[in-house]
């Protein structure tokens, strides 16, 4: 199908590519169908995950491991039901991050990360409140990726 | 909204399969059980609003081009 997008304009996606959410994300309940774009390029650490239902919602998503070696929440079995069976191997976990006017006050949201079953696409957003305090909604990410980039490129 | 008055013990039953009860009334302060399958999310309403209110702000995401100059 063809797709318009917030951030790559129009592109084709292979319907092998849809993600399904069942319940929706965390209060839009009605956005059910998403894909993960990148650039291949400029790939870095950010992905979007984009809604097929409405072009303009579009999320920057990220693996958590990257600006937290350590995350690693408390998650139930069943509030992973709808992703059908899950096989560790086959499953990614990504965080959304929050790109404000001012990078430096960047954050990604640990307590609410989106997992998908990378076999069968189907996708959710949990929430860990039982956490909060290594996990909080706002986890500033600026100086981890500058410190990041600055090693890399020694 | 259906507004059903409940005394202490008392329960709703919604949908065949959850159940709320009211299990402690202490002045402005009521304890509600919740028996609901496993697969059923509940949250309290804050912190829904707080991760829904987190969402909103990611999808507005503002300086998409300078971001790719972090990695």
């Amino acid at each position: 199908m063809v797709v318009e997008t917030r951030v790559f304009g129009e592109i084709e996606i292979d319907d092998a590519k849809i993600i399904t959410f069942h319940s929706g994300i965390i209060g839009f309940p009605e956005l059910t169908k998403f894909t993960l774009l990148y650039d291949a390029d400029k790939a870095g650490g950010i992905k979007w995950l984009q809604s097929l239902d409405e072009p303009a919602f579009a999320m920057p998503v990220m693996d958590p491991l990257y600006v937290k070696e350590t995350y690693n929440p408390v998650v139930e079995d069943e509030w992973l039901k709808s992703l059908g069976d899950l096989n560790p191997e086959e499953t990614l976990v990504l965080v959304t991050v929050t790109v404000p006017k001012d990078l430096t006050d960047m954050s990604v949201n640990l307590q609410a990360p989106i997992i998908v079953n990378a076999e069968n696409k189907a996708a959710c957003q949990i929430i860990v409140d039982n956490q909060t305090d290594e996990f909080p909604i706002k986890f500033m990410i600026y100086d981890i990726l500058q410190e990041k980039k600055e090693r890399a490129g020694e | 909204m259906l507004a059903l008055s409940r005394k202490k013990n008392e329960a709703l039953v919604i949908n065949n399969d959850i159940e709320i009860t009211v299990l402690d009334i202490r002045g402005d302060q009521v304890k509600l059980g919740i028996t609901a399958p496993k697969a059923v999310p509940i949250y309290r309403e804050e912190v829904y609003l707080q991760i829904q209110e987190a969402n909103k702000e990611a999808m507005s995401a503002e300086n998409v081009d300078a971001l790719k100059e972090l990695f």
